[in-house]
């Protein structure tokens, strides 16, 4: 029996009853509720993923709005968690929304991925970028990776055993090395084709069908309106999940971080 | 100077575009001034009219006849529940008023066809195809190419969809496809599935190639359609042209106004 509400996907052979109900049954964080959390959390609700972990210390402001499009105006000075969870409960009032008005830190991303079936990464910072990252690696748990600067952007899947984001990009760039969206700008729509682009392989991974962007990574250039995906492999001195790996516990994490001096506390 | 003219409130909602080097004040003012029709708020629709009115798209034309739908909300993701049974343009229009007040919304809760296609179309700069039948799709290209419009289209299918821009003189949707696929071969119905997420993809690349086209930067999917399957995740660009036998664009065209196009895609189809 279809739903009446997701009946026009169920009815496609790759998602099913069974496939819906797997969604129904799954739980999924997304960490940063902003450009790419906006489409991200929107089209996990649309599909009946039953229960969604909202992560993101900020509240809302003016200069958001020309892409988080999961916002009002009205929202602005209101925690970006409580808005989210009040729109996604309009689109779907069945699901379960887990509103965390905190920052993902070294201290705290353990127990964020053992409450998840999957997380979706829609952060801004290198620094978070890497820590869930080496998380998801570390506590066998799939992440889709999301990055997007001015007109274009990327993602990667990093499942367990496959390549990790430390095997294609060894560490974070130093600060200052790479513009923030606040000093490059950005394209709302950019961020709505990545974050879609990600909505679509938390999906996938959940439903265990298709191919996931696991050791490919996918990049688009909105500008020119071109689209690559290119494969990469494990490197087998991945500080983090090669079997030399010199990241290995959480608990210690900054002092294995250190030496490139990002403070991830 | 452009700056200038923006508001204080202006600056600060569209502060990430005032730093990119290809929109600035000046392209913000364009954005501001502009005025897009989008043609069906659905699965398309709804990300092309978030996008369009975030970006501040100064005036925005919703056109579509229908309700909303419960099965719509697994996809159309600027519906929601209390919009439940009523038109979809005023609850698209009630949804992109409360994320930018800036801009103004003009809703056409009918049908667009051959009796007021021209009419509506002529009032806008671009046009967008947010539709999901091949009637409106042919309908919407004859219109556009006469009255000498960029159409931006986009469509999808079960896990694929395609974007692609025509501007006038460069090809349109019959120099792609002359011929509609027969009639039966491709359904377009309740029963077809949809992944959820796919739309988001294809409509955000429809409003990305909007505001190209406004500003007038960048490579614009002009000649070329960029095709997505979202099992496979893969994207992959056809290129084609403008097709000189073309009955609507071509040097010699044969169709100078709207046709009957339920027989074009019917009846034609068939023969």
């Amino acid at each position: 029996m279809t739903d009446a509400r997701h009946h026009r996907q169920q009815i496609l052979t790759e998602v099913g009853d069974a496939g819906q109900r797997r969604l129904e049954r799954a739980a999924v964080a997304i960490v940063g509720i902003g450009g790419l959390g906006s489409p991200v959390a929107l089209y996990l609700a649309a599909a009946g993923v039953g229960r969604l972990g909202l992560v993101d210390d900020q509240d809302v402001e003016l200069s958001n709005l020309n892409r988080q499009i999961i916002f009002e105006e009205c929202d602005v000075g209101r925690p970006k968690v409580e808005a989210a969870a009040g729109r996604l409960l309009l689109l779907d009032a069945g699901l379960r929304i887990d509103a965390r008005h905190e920052n993902v830190r070294a201290s705290n991303v353990a127990s964020l991925f053992a409450d998840y079936d999957l997380v979706v990464d829609g952060t801004d910072a290198f620094e978070t970028k890497f820590l869930l990252n080496d998380a998801a690696v570390m506590l066998r748990k799939p992440l889709v990776h999301g990055a997007v600067l001015r007109w274009g952007g990327q993602v990667t899947t990093v499942l367990p055993d496959g390549p990790c984001l430390r095997c294609l990009f060894r560490e974070p760039p130093e600060p200052g090395d790479v513009q923030t969206c606040e000093e490059a700008g950005i394209i709302g729509a950019a961020t709505g084709i990545v974050g879609s682009v990600q909505a679509e392989e938390a999906l996938k991974v959940l439903l265990r069908v298709g191919n996931p962007l696991s050791g490919r990574i996918f990049q688009h250039d909105g500008l020119l309106g071109e689209t690559r995906t290119t494969m990469f492999p494990r490197d087998p001195d991945c500080p983090v999940c090669s079997s030399r790996a010199r990241i290995t516990d959480l608990a210690r994490y900054e002092e294995q971080v250190s030496p490139r001096g990002h403070v991830l506390v | 100077m452009a700056e200038r003219s923006l508001t204080p409130e202006q600056r600060q909602r569209y502060a990430r575009h005032l730093t990119l080097a290809e929109v600035g004040a000046a392209g913000q003012q364009r954005l501001l001034r502009s005025r897009v029709l989008i043609v069906g708020v659905g699965a398309l629709g709804s990300p092309v009219a978030l996008y369009l009115a975030a970006a501040g798209v100064g005036t925005i034309g919703l056109a579509d006849h229908d309700r909303v739908r419960l099965s719509n909300l697994q996809r159309q993701v600027i519906h929601s529940m209390d919009g439940l049974n009523r038109a979809k343009v005023d609850g698209a229009a009630r949804t992109v008023g409360a994320l930018n007040p800036d801009i103004k919304v003009e809703t056409v809760g009918e049908t667009v066809d051959k009796g007021n296609a021209m009419g509506l179309l002529g009032r806008y700069d671009v046009i967008v195809d947010g539709t999901d039948s091949f009637r409106a799709r042919y309908l919407l290209s004859d219109a556009a190419y006469l009255l000498r419009k960029p159409l931006v289209h986009g469509s999808i299918f079960r896990i694929e969809g395609q974007v692609t821009v025509f501007v006038p003189g460069r090809g349109c949707y019959r120099c792609l496809y002359p011929e509609p696929p027969p009639a039966g071969a491709i359904e377009e119905s309740e029963d077809v599935g949809v992944f959820a997420a796919l739309p988001g993809i294809i409509g955000t690349i429809q409003a990305a190639e909007t505001i190209k086209l406004i500003i007038g930067v960048g490579d614009g999917l002009v000649n070329r359609v960029l095709l997505h399957d979202t099992m496979a995740m893969t994207f992959r660009e056809v290129r084609y042209r403008r097709n000189r036998a073309c009955p609507v664009c071509g040097d010699r065209p044969t169709v100078l106004g709207l046709v009957d196009y339920d027989a074009f895609v019917g009846v034609e189809a068939r023969s």
